[in-house]
């Protein structure tokens, strides 16, 4: 994986962290890990090594799990920092948004 | 437009805001004969259909409950039943409905009603949606009232009313509007009197001229008034290079996973990668979303991607981070492939 998604990863829980009004810190490691502190629980996003599947490894609290994507690694970050968090699952309307 | 799809148009606005005396005004225009209503009334005795002069066969109470929280089947089955009665040439004929609904309701669940139910599905699509503003009490009422902003929030079109009391308008009032929403056009009703060619025309479709009116749709997109501090904000996420269709799918369905009810409303035109000629336009209320409408060119020269959000505390930054992670992810397992 390049820098680039890693670092907007990055950018991303920091955003998101401020969107989900939890608390925590974000930080990068010297190896290129994105490490949430300070929040409920210990948080560490990798980059996955080559995989054709998953592209990220979440560690929380010591246990890791693998992400298929960036949205993945979110919703683990979230169910692990926000306990009143309830997912919703997009729903497409029935209507046509214009008469075909 | 197919001649049995019907627009809905959805009259919102708090309690006491004219609602009732605009529609009593537009049902007796010419140009809104053809218009079947439903009128939603939360109490025990319902008075605002007595004030409205409409033929009895196409015009109907909903007394039964407030309309977004207790009564969305009531309201599917009442368009499925006056469509029947329309197609069995029983009630008068018309070609337009208008929902008046209740001052304490929020207009969100019954758009997605309208979006999503079964039984109506088909026959129906969404036209604008109007919000009434008394402009005597109406800044008190947003600082007040949440279901106030909420209904402003999502609005296609603001009617401002009860000038004749206010006198000018307050910029406090035309401020906090702004903020909420800043693309919606803000009209002035005299004494109950508005042209109804602008009132109804603000949605996507104009079903006057049968087409797609993207520009007055998105009007105001690039005029964010949103304040940082603000429960609800209404701002515009621009983008100058194409969006992946992989990451426009990916981004709308993690909003409505994260979002939810926090996504009042949005909606854009996107300049889809795989489609450079023919751009898409997305709509969708909290976590209910239109398939995509491919129009058949660009309405202008900007080929940009500009997305209107509507929402409450979803931060500005946090959509424009989200857009940009999963683009770059997909752009780099692109590469990668």
């Amino acid at each position: 994986m390049s820098e680039a998604p890693v670092d907007l990863t990055c950018e991303l829980v920091v955003q998101s962290l401020a969107a989900w009004r939890v608390a925590g810190a974000v930080e990068r490691s010297r190896d290129g890990a994105i490490i949430i502190c300070g929040a409920r629980k210990d948080i560490r996003i990798d980059p996955a090594p080559s995989d054709p599947m998953f592209r990220w490894m979440v560690t929380i609290d010591g246990r890791t799990r693998r992400a298929i994507s960036v949205v993945a690694v979110l919703r683990q970050v979230r169910e692990a920092l926000d306990p009143g968090y309830a997912a919703n699952r997009v729903r497409v309307a029935l209507t046509a948004l214009v008469p075909y | 437009m197919p001649a049995d799809v019907i627009p809905i148009s959805v009259l919102t606005g708090f309690l006491g805001s004219g609602k009732t005396t605009i529609l009593g005004h537009l049902l007796r225009q010419s140009g809104f004969s053809r218009t079947a209503v439903i009128i939603n009334e939360f109490g025990e005795v319902g008075l605002d259909h007595e004030l409205v002069e409409a033929s009895e066969d196409s015009f109907i109470e909903l007394k039964t409950g407030c309309l977004c929280c207790k009564i969305r089947s009531d309201l599917a089955q009442t368009l499925q039943d006056l469509l029947q009665r329309r197609d069995a040439g029983k009630c008068s004929p018309f070609d337009r409905i208008v929902i008046e609904t209740s001052g304490l309701a929020d207009p969100a669940p019954i758009l997605q009603t309208l979006m999503t139910d079964t039984s109506i599905a088909g026959r129906f699509v969404l036209g604008g949606v109007v919000a009434t503003v008394d402009t005597v009490t109406g800044v008190g009422t947003l600082q007040r009232e949440d279901i106030s902003q909420k209904q402003v929030a999502v609005a296609d079109a603001i009617v401002l009313t009860k000038l004749d009391l206010s006198g000018p308008t307050q910029p406090a009032l035309l401020d906090r509007l702004a903020e909420l929403n800043a693309g919606a056009p803000v009209l002035s009703a005299d004494r109950g009197k508005i042209d109804s060619q602008c009132l109804f025309s603000a949605g996507l479709y104009d079903p006057h001229g049968r087409s797609l009116d993207v520009n007055s749709w998105l009007a105001g997109e690039r005029h964010s008034h949103a304040r940082h501090d603000a429960d609800i904000q209404a701002y515009a996420v621009v983008r100058n290079e194409p969006i992946r269709a992989v990451t426009l799918t990916l981004f709308l369905e993690t909003l409505a996973e994260h979002c939810g009810a926090g996504l009042l409303r949005l909606k854009g035109i996107v300049n889809v990668a795989e489609s450079p000629d023919r751009p898409a336009v997305i709509h969708g209320v909290q976590h209910v979303f239109h398939a995509p409408a491919w129009l058949k060119r660009w309405p202008s020269d900007d080929r940009s991607s500009r997305i209107v959000f509507i929402t409450r505390r979803v931060p500005q930054r946090w959509v424009e981070a989200l857009l940009e992670a999963i683009d770059a992810e997909v752009a780099d397992a692109s590469v990668a492939r």
